[in-house]
């Protein structure tokens, strides 16, 4: 049984059709990583992917773990273990981060059936996580993603996964708004995370992050579909060459 | 819970006390430099606020969260009148309306034309998390006076559905998600005497 697998997803929102047949296996810790031409459909596929309300799926399965994953809503998805990193991050005024963190990991323990952390081993998972990404407590202090840099979103997103340690991870545009220091300690997040049992769908425009986080496949997808799958030399081909051959 | 009536408290010379909205009409007025503050949780019935701002340098802030479930229809009014130049007032309203409830609201900004260099402003923000609410906010400004400042907004609608998607996506059920989004909506806006049934209003009826 693959970790994930989709098969033959078309979807879309209303009437317009954006994933159009998309076919993705992802085995149990690998780590794949997507690249595609701007509104090609990756980060609708995340979407569809985490349960986002606003796309219709109107054929194909989604499969994780053996489970049907459209079948779930957003928070049950998340509770098994699906995590997106999103490529624009919500702002949630009035939300405080660190309530948030303590709400979301606590809700998921509780589905998962494990008991529920106290406010000093909440606090030393916090602390932990936050300082290994460069995370101030200023910056927990604050609302959800309300004044953030671009890059520090990135950042709060990245630093969000660690500590849920979910067992999927899809990371949208990671690297972008990112600067060259921050690029490498988010890498280094996220490449402590790569275990046995857990896999990535890394979203991205550029090889540079690959070769921080070496993905074991590479998809090029065009047009709501992937055209093409390969190892890492096929973001070595594509930064040279380009979308030419595969539009 | 038990609702009973609505809750309203009073700050005067920087000191809270209750205010007994039993009656559902209350006028205030506010003299030279003075400020008062007044705070409301509307949960039934009409409830009419007037307040005049007779000398110069008087104050107010008409707060208001109203909470509406089932069936309630409930009128709201806030009346300021500018008595006197230099005066200035200001109205915030918030609200949540569940199943086929309604409310209607009106506030009212008069500024006669000797009441120079006054202030007045209005903001009205409702969720609707049901299709069959609904709310109707009318500003009735009578600004006379030309050299002042006056502003009025409102704006109704369902929570944003991408801030409902993104607690979700962290594993908080819609339930949940909504009592949080609604919470932060009224943040920092009432005192904690009304805070707590406000809390226990959304945990029973959210
Ligand atoms: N909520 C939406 N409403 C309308 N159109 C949408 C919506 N979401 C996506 N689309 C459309 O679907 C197509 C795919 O968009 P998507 O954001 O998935 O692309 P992408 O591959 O992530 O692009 P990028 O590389 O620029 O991030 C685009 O044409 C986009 O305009
Ligand atoms: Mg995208």
């Amino acid at each position: 049984m693959a970790f994930l697998e989709i098969k033959n997803l078309h979807a879309g929102i209303g009437e317009k059709e954006i994933i159009k047949g998309l076919n993705l296996t992802i085995e149990k810790g690998e780590v794949h990583a997507i690249m595609g031409p701007n509104g090609s459909g990756k980060s609708t596929l995340s979407n569809i992917i985490a349960g986002h309300p606003a796309y219709t799926v109107y054929e194909g399965s989604i499969l994780f773990k053996g489970k049907d994953l459209l079948s779930l809503s957003p928070d049950e998805r998340a509770n098994s273990g699906v995590f997106l990193a999103f490529q624009y991050p919500t702002e949630l005024p009035g939300v405080g981060t660190a309530l948030f963190l303590k709400t979301a990991l606590n809700t998921k323990r509780k589905f998962l059936g494990e008991k529920e952390l106290d406010a000093v081993q909440f606090m030393k998972r916090l602390k932990t996580r936050a300082t290994a990404l460069g995370i101030t407590d200023e910056m927990l202090k604050r609302s959800v993603n309300v004044g953030f840099s671009g890059g520090e979103k990135k950042k709060i997103e990245t630093f969000q996964m660690a500590f849920l340690e979910p067992d999927f991870c899809i990371l949208d545009e990671m690297d972008s708004g990112l600067d060259i220091d921050a690029l490498k300690v988010v890498s280094d997040g996220i490449n402590v995370m790569r275990e046995p049992h857990r896999s990535f769908l890394m979203i991205t425009h550029y090889q540079r992050l690959l070769n921080y986080i070496r993905p074991d496949v590479v998809h090029i997808m065009v047009d709501g579909r992937i055209v093409r799958s390969g190892d890492m030399s096929l973001a070595l081909y594509l930064e040279e060459k380009g979308y030419e051959d595969y539009r | 819970m038990k609702i009973t009536g609505n809750i309203g408290f009073i700050r005067k010379n920087n000191v809270l006390s209750p205010l007994d909205l039993t009656g559902g009409e209350l006028s205030f007025s506010v003299d030279q430099d003075e400020t008062i503050q007044i705070y409301c949780l509307h949960l039934i019935g009409s409830l009419n606020i007037k307040v005049q701002l007779q000398k110069e340098g008087a104050r107010c802030s008409l707060n208001c969260v109203y909470l509406s479930h089932q069936k309630t229809r409930k009128n709201l009014s806030f009346e300021v009148i500018h008595d006197e130049k230099q005066t200035s007032s200001e109205q915030i309203v918030r609200g949540i309306l569940l199943d086929q409830s309604s409310m209607n609201f009106v506030g009212t900004i008069r500024i006669p034309s000797n009441s120079q260099k006054c202030v007045g402003t209005q903001n009205h923000r409702a969720v609707l998390l049901s299709d069959e609410a609904s709310v109707s906010a009318i500003p009735e400004l009578e600004i006379y006076a030309d050299d002042v400042q006056c502003s009025h907004g409102s704006a109704v609608g369902p929570l944003d559905e991408n801030a409902l998607f993104y607690l979700q996506s962290r594993g908080i059920d819609k339930k949940h998600a909504t009592q949080i989004l609604l919470k932060a909506f009224l943040t920092d806006l009432m005192p904690n005497e009304i805070q707590t049934v406000i809390d226990e209003w959304m945990a029973e009826y959210v």
